[in-house]
């Protein structure tokens, strides 16, 4: 098996069969994995190994062979949405000076760089930035949050994204005869996750760029076997009425990304249960290359919005306001994960990519859990900064600092996994805050929500205290 | 406030725009923040507004702002 990994390609894709279907998306179209092995030799021809590459993101042929070519020739991808506001991707490209970037065809003209070549919609173009220096088990990088465009990156290694490709793979028992729609953007981990997973299973992936209310995501949904969504999804799927549709071939239906409300699991669990179907919700975080812990689907009518126990490969643990650590009984505190998913790092500069392995297989999630008697644990609160609305991770710093340097004016973010509740001093800006950071962030401004206080008043550490 | 005066409402809280820019080109194609989240906002304040419930079919055909008038003909909601 080691010899295996060390011999063969990223994800073992050249040993797969070469006239079976790896990728069908949208236009229609498909590749089979020889074809992939074929274009990621193409694409070696020219892009220099370790070369750092921006992927302009859409959820498409072209993009994710743009992601398998750089993993297999060991050039290193910084994945961000196609659709980044452009001062955001302006930031992240002076940051870190790409020296390629492979972008949908008609963003080539106002990117204005060199183009080499172009394929599947997609163009490859050279800067004229110099070669970055990086760490040789570096292997991709992330944005944190999907849509802040916060310069802080996860950086990933080659081991990682092998290692939860095949954690997940044994989690859902996936093989060659799966269908999975995918549907989550590839520049989110969780996207990558479903992509990097089915492909090492020698699997089928839909992908789909389409809205969740757009006729053709219906219509692919038929031909799946799996869904994988975050809660925002279900919300789609249930008022939708899917749980009446004839979905035959739909064997698991899967959730990540945030909680769940008691009633859309319930819903979906009995959904489940009479259709003979599997419900599998799952918990993870970029920072561990998407999957954590799952809960096996026979339990999902008794233990209602549990992440259930750590997936294959990996081990959950509970540190207690003692500092105790504990990995079985009843407990609540900050929940540990360990496993070769575990990233090496952040990084916030191009200086960073040089680091080595700086969380050695440790993750301390930032997540309050209980643990009951069963072993199955249940998110009760979060110690980090950031909400979770959509599945989008919003960063409250973040977005803090980009409303101060627009609008020159002190302001202070909290709220829930629905609302973003930003308050400021200056009752001019209430119209006008939503709207920036709508078009930032591409969260909807509904679930924005801007409040006038007198002052925003901080304790002596800086810490604020009217909230 | 009549019917159409209540959609366009509907229409310039979801899209954040003035009523004035509600027209035939108002649509998925030509308004960039088109996506499921918008209209399942503007699907559900639809109902809420004009008290009715949307067949499946219907909410995806809600993909611009004449298309949501002749909908909601259907459901007998006089604009």
């Amino acid at each position: 098996m080691f010899f295996y990994l060390i011999l063969t390609m990223f994800l073992n894709l050249d040993i797969k069969k070469r006239e079976k279907v790896a990728v069908i998306d949208d236009s229609g179209e498909s590749i089979t994995y020889g074809e992939i092995c074929d274009f990621s030799k193409l694409f070696s021809k020219y892009v220099p190994k370790r070369s750092l590459i921006f992927i302009l993101s859409e959820n498409k042929i072209g993009s994710l062979l743009g992601y398998t070519s750089a993993l297999s020739n060991r050039v290193v991808p910084l994945i961000i949405s196609a659709r980044t506001e452009e001062s955001l991707y302006v930031n992240l490209r002076d940051l870190y000076q790409p020296e390629f970037l492979w972008v949908p065809n008609h963003l080539t003209k106002q990117l204005g760089y060199e183009l080499v070549f172009s394929a599947w919609n997609y163009t490859l173009v050279k800067t004229n930035y110099p070669s970055t220096p990086m760490f040789d088990e570096l292997s991709l990088l992330l944005p944190t949050s999907g849509s802040t465009g916060s310069p802080k990156l996860v950086r990933h290694s080659y081991r990682n994204i092998e290692a939860n490709a095949d954690n997940v793979r044994r989690l859902f028992n996936l093989n060659e005869d799966e269908k999975a729609m995918a549907i989550l953007p590839m520049h989110y981990t969780m996207g990558l996750s479903v992509i990097a997973s089915h492909l090492l299973a020698g699997a089928t992936i839909l992908l789909s760029n389409r809205s969740l209310l757009d006729k053709g995501f219906w219509s692919m949904l038929k031909e799946a076997t799996s869904f994988t969504g975050v809660p925002y999804s279900y919300e789609v799927l249930l008022k939708m009425r899917f749980t009446r549709m004839d979905l035959p071939k739909l064997r698991i239906i899967t959730q990540g990304g945030g909680k769940l409300t008691t009633e859309m699991w319930q819903a979906l669990a009995t959904y489940a249960q009479e259709r003979g179907k599997k419900f599998i919700a799952t918990y993870g975080q970029s920072e561990c290359t998407a999957r954590m812990a799952y809960l096996p689907s026979e339990l999902a009518m008794s233990k209602i919005c549990s992440i259930g126990i750590a997936e294959p490969g990996g081990q959950l643990s509970i540190v207690d306001s003692d500092g105790n650590e504990s990995f079985e009984g009843e407990a609540t505190g900050e929940m540990i994960y360990r496993g070769e998913n575990v990233t090496l790092g952040y990084a916030t500069s191009r200086e960073d990519l040089l680091k080595g392995d700086e969380n050695h297989g440790v993750m301390h999630t930032g997540d309050l859990v209980h643990r009951d008697a069963d072993g199955c644990y249940f998110v009760i609160g979060r110690l980090k900064r950031f909400l979770k609305i959509f599945g989008l991770r919003i960063g409250l710093d973040e977005v803090e600092t980009l409303i101060k340097s627009e609008f020159k004016t002190d302001c202070y973010c909290k709220g829930n996994d629905e609302k973003l509740v930003i308050l400021v001093t200056d009752s001019s800006l209430v119209p006008l805050i939503p709207v920036f950071v709508e078009e930032k962030t591409h969260l909807f401004h509904q679930n924005i929500e801007v409040q006038v206080v007198e002052a925003i008043l901080r304790n002596e550490a800086g810490k604020v205290i009217n909230q | 406030m009549t019917n159409l005066e209540k959609l366009n409402a509907i229409f310039c809280k979801v899209f954040a725009v003035e009523s004035t820019t509600l027209d035939e080109s108002f649509d998925k194609d030509h308004i960039d923040s088109w996506d499921s989240v918008h209209q399942l906002s503007l699907t559900s304040s639809v109902e809420d507004e004009f008290d009715i419930m949307l067949d499946a079919e219907d909410i995806l055909e809600f993909t611009s702002y004449n298309k949501v008038k002749a909908i909601l003909a259907k459901y007998e909601i006089e604009l």
